[in-house]
């Protein structure tokens, strides 16, 4: 029944951590013309592959190239050829190693004459080699070693005469793309960028283009051939820096993106000029390609409504396929951006959003694949889209919609909802995925949830029942909570990561006076973390016995019940030994008392504040002393640590305002007169013994 | 009575003395901070113009990667110094690679230097400098590093020294060069000027007649282009903001007028200023 709802509570242990790390902020090129198969990495996919093959490996094993590994394998196959060719290349990679100049070992004079020696010697052997079966090989290898010798007219003039005749394959390509080089360095330019566009190298396009990205530069690439193969290259990075101008100032940019290039306002309205200039012209092969760049500038830069009619003239336009997409996408941004939500809404966004998760990876997800091969221009704009402008258009009219939507993402943020939401919400939610759909959007993301990796059914239904049980424990709701905690059997405690504190650990413990730290040989023992009941449901009975009887008890007994059931919400709160109680992570410095739950500590601290009423010295004593334990402290400890570059050490400044300093003055103007004399715990808790010290000056 | 005169004209005339051998012989210098030593004719006008004899050249820096430091971003020597004009092999240190020691790290550094001294016919190099943005959790390995760059170079160290670092001690080297720029909170860009500001510098000046090492005072002529809002952003000193703090520094220490370096050289940096300004820095 509740099996749609999945949350596994892995994902959840790590969120703290994925805290920790900073989260992206989603903003992901939205103009985007090309796939994400860069030239050098598609290369090396293939060689690598190539060399699987010859290795008699499978498909998934590793490969790294290894001369010694290689002429093994060639030995075995009496492959001279191939044994002289990996010798002839482990040597022009070691020069090409060496020439990258950031080692230690800078080069001596002799070292850079030999590098030109070998290199010489490896483009001599190669070009012996060219009739051979391995002539790909050998023709790569002699162009490579040219290259570095600085012999490009000689590259072109092999490329031209020779090599261009080989069979293709990578090698050739590769040689394509050194001949490509080789007419960038001789001056013809124009025919070297050609290839590069249409080999997908944009690391060398970037390297040409580095300084000419302006508004002013493509201006005079367009007025000079307004069909130049290098245009949609060059439109796209103007737009994605403009973009990432943008994002800058909305979301305070994630940084760490490459070539970023700034954008002004006005070089943006100069280009959106240039854009409708294009389409005007009617000289380009490619008006949605412009149109859609208009568009999306208009819209970072200039008028909103502009860029709404715009775009929805793009996605009639002409273009590649991929540029119809784009144009598509950014439609489907710009216009559920400037839309309310309503039924009508509900339906034609959620057929756009099926179409584009259609298109993406995560409808399709394809095994053995690296995470930038998962992640195509419709998988991160999918993102985007429901991050930046889906997310928040449900967020106060039907949340729910949003939870699916971060469901279907595979946003992580679903299971921090879930987890902190209300349980109404959490009901509401079941509620939604299990109800008819009404809308488009209904259906979109009922059908992609149902098609994402189910749970078991009873596996479901546990972590559901303990969720909304955890829930009503953290309301301190323990009638409730054992209503729904009695559900869920201890098998399912038994794997979770917390099993081994919630085997080890007691709430009854004085955390002021005992702290449960785990022993190294308990990490490691199965036997330790063995549980014979289940953690919550024992800790919600017992709170329940415990507090209910609170009203029969009085004097001595009451106050000895406050003391415990302080000890216990001190252990269950964030901060306590027995955290797993409440929450499935714990993360010091980061954890705080979240939405729809009680604030445990405060509830500690009333206790120990009726405990300390007792005439009873020992039980007034331990109050007192609980009162000043740091990890209970509302208002803060009674020094605070501040940096001495003089001493370069820290100092503490004594906060006499604070919580805490109060707490260890009542307990220090108790011990003057304790008739019993001080607590061992007291007299040796090093805190108080410092504090005394600032306390007597 | 007499006694106790004479020992405090005697304390006074030694710290006198002291105070003069802080002093640096007069220099004009400029930093080098390119990947790839080429000057054009306008920046060889300038090394003339100004009777610069001193070229504090950034040969590398020294990044952490993988757990290790390692030099990162080498320049490469297309072109070489007019005559007369000393190379001072400059290495950028990132501060996080003195956050523990590395044994032999100044070892290799000198030997990088003077291979790279060697490869590039690079002759009479007597001096080297460290840069480095050391802290309080950095000094103390950052001043035992700089004993071993002195050792294992054998000849002249220097180090550059911020503002904010005249309250330590100082490094047991020849001497420092006082960087008087980035003086600002980039992000209050609005307020101050984030490159030069007088009233950035005055809290500092009450530690420098006091600083037990000769200093150098490096003076900023760049500009630093950046995005804020989607617009572009130049932040560049005023010539008379520049002339301004020279003449409270040199107030506060005015042996500081002996040595004098802009960063960086560079032809914008140049046409950026009037003759005269350059002129004024350059005053000693």
């Amino acid at each position: 029944m509740k099996k749609f709802i999945i949350i596994s509570l892995l994902t959840v242990v790590s969120l703290p951590m994925l805290a920790c790390a900073g989260i992206g902020t989603f903003n992901y090129y939205l103009f985007n013309l090309y796939d994400n198969d860069d030239f050098a990495y598609r290369m090396e996919r293939i060689t690598t592959n190539n060399w699987k093959v010859y290795m008699g490996l499978g498909e998934d094993d590793w490969f790294w190239f290894s001369e010694e590994k290689v002429t093994e394998v060639a030995k075995q196959k009496n492959d001279a050829l191939m044994q002289s060719y990996v010798h002839q290349l482990a040597r022009y990679l070691q020069v090409c190693s060496d020439v990258q100049g950031d080692q230690w070992n800078y080069p001596t004079k002799e070292e850079l004459a030999k590098r030109r020696t070998t290199l010489e010697a490896i483009r001599a052997y190669a070009n012996t080699k060219l009739r051979t079966r391995l002539r790909s090989q050998h023709g790569l290898l002699y162009m490579r070693a040219n290259m570095l010798l600085g012999n490009h007219a000689e590259n072109v003039k092999f490329w031209e005469e020779t090599a261009s005749q080989y069979i293709n394959s990578v090698y050739k390509d590769m040689m394509q793309n050194i001949y490509a080089g080789a007419l960038y360095k001789t001056g013809r330019t124009e025919d070297g960028v050609n290839i590069f566009v249409e080999q997908g190298d944009y690391r060398s396009l970037m390297t040409i283009y580095y300084k000419r990205r302006s508004y002013a530069a493509i201006n005079d690439v367009y007025n000079a051939n307004p069909k130049a193969r290098v245009l949609p290259f060059l439109l796209q990075d103007f737009v994605n820096n403009a973009q990432e101008a943008d994002d800058a100032v909305k979301y305070e940019s994630f940084g760490g993106k490459l070539f970023i290039r700034d954008i002004t306002k006005d070089e943006a309205k100069q280009m959106i000029a240039l854009c409708k200039r294009a389409v005007s012209e009617q000289k380009t092969d490619a008006p949605a390609m412009w149109q859609t760049a208009q568009a999306w500038l208009e819209y970072m830069f200039a008028d909103k409504k502009q860029a709404l009619s715009d775009i929805q003239k793009a996605v009639t336009m002409e273009g590649s396929e991929r540029m119809q997409d784009c144009a598509r996408v950014i439609r489907l941004y710009i216009e559920a951006s400037m839309r309310k939500q309503d039924t009508d809404f509900d339906n034609w966004a959620g057929a756009e959003m099926q179409w584009l998760y259609n298109k993406g990876n995560r409808a399709n997800p394809k095994p053995n694949t690296s995470y930038f091969e998962r992640s195509s221009y419709y998988d991160n704009a999918f993102e985007r889209i429901v991050q930046q402008v889906m997310a928040d258009k449900y967020q106060t009219t039907r949340p729910e919609v949003t939870v699916a939507l971060y469901k279907v993402q595979g946003f992580y943020g679903c299971q921090e909802y879930l987890d902190t939401t209300t349980i109404a919400n959490v009901q509401q939610y079941e509620a939604y995925l299990t109800g008819a759909a009404k809308t488009e959007m209904d259906r979109f993301l009922k059908n992609a949830i149902r098609q994402q990796p189910q749970q078991d059914e009873a596996d479901a239904d546990n972590e559901y029942n303990d969720l909304i049980g955890t829930k009503y424990l953290r309301l301190c709701q323990w009638d409730k909570a054992i209503e729904w905690l009695s559900k869920v059997p201890i098998a399912f405690y038994q794997n979770r990561g917390y099993a081994l504190y919630a085997a080890l650990r007691r709430t009854s413990v004085e955390p002021w006076i005992e702290r449960q730290f785990l022993r190294d040989a308990e990490y490691y023992s199965e036997g330790a973390r063995r549980l014979y009941e289940s953690p919550k449901l024992v800790f919600a009975k017992q709170m329940q016995q415990m507090e209910y009887g609170m009203n029969m008890l009085q004097g001595k007994s009451r106050y000895q019940r406050c003391y415990d059931l302080a000890v216990r919400y001190a252990q269950v709160n964030f901060s306590g030994d027995c955290w797993f109680i409440m929450r499935d992570a714990k993360s010091p410095g980061w954890d705080e008392v979240r939405p729809n739950e009680v604030d445990l500590a405060a509830r500690a601290l009333d206790y120990l504040r009726e405990a300390a009423q007792t005439t009873d010295p020992q039980l007034k004593e331990r109050a007192l002393f609980a009162l000043s334990y740091g990890e209970l402290q509302p208002k803060g400890l009674w020094a605070s640590l501040e940096w001495n570059s003089e001493k370069a050490d820290y100092d503490r400044i004594p906060q006499r305002n604070s919580s805490q300093w109060k707490a260890f003055a009542s307990l220090i103007d108790f011990e003057r007169q304790n008739p019993a004399g001080i607590a061992r715990y007291v007299s040796r808790c090093d805190e108080y013994d410092t504090f005394l010290k600032a306390y007597r000056k | 009575m007499l006694c106790v005169t004479v020992l405090v004209l005697a304390v006074l005339l030694m710290s006198g003395c002291q105070k003069e051998s802080q002093s640096l012989p007069e220099s004009n210098a400029v930093y080098y901070w390119r990947t790839d030593l080429r000057l054009n004719s306008t920046e060889r006008v300038f090394l003339k113009l100004y009777n610069i004899n001193k070229v504090y050249c950034r040969y590398f820096d020294v990044v952490m990667s993988e757990g290790e430091p390692k030099p990162n971003a080498t320049i490469t020597f297309s072109d070489s110094l007019p005559e007369g004009v000393e190379i001072i092999p400059t290495v950028y240190i990132t501060e996080d690679c003195m956050h523990r020691w590395h044994k032999g790290l100044a070892e290799k550094l000198v030997r990088r230097i003077r291979q790279m001294n060697e490869t590039n016919d690079i002759a009479g190099v007597r001096e080297i400098q460290i840069d480095c943005d050391y802290t309080a959790k950095s000094r103390r390995t950052y001043y035992e590093f700089l004993d071993s760059v002195r050792s294992a170079w054998g000849g002249r160290v220097s180090t550059t020294i911020r503002l904010h670092q005249l309250s330590m001690s100082a490094p047991r080297v020849d001497y420092g060069v006082l960087m008087i720029y980035n003086t600002g909170d980039p992000n209050k860009f609005d307020e101050r000027n984030p490159i030069l500001d007088l009233r950035d510098v005055k809290p500092y000046l009450r530690h420098l007649s006091d600083y037990p090492l000769p200093l150098a005072a490096a003076y900023p002529v760049f500009s630093w282009l950046r995005t804020i809002h989607a617009v572009n952003v130049e932040h560049t000193v005023e010539a008379d903001e520049i002339l301004r703090v020279k003449h409270a520094v040199e107030q506060e220490r005015p042996t500081l007028s002996a040595a004098i370096i802009t960063y960086h050289l560079d032809k914008d940096n140049i046409n950026r200023y009037k003759p005269e300004t350059y002129e004024e820095i350059y005053h000693h």
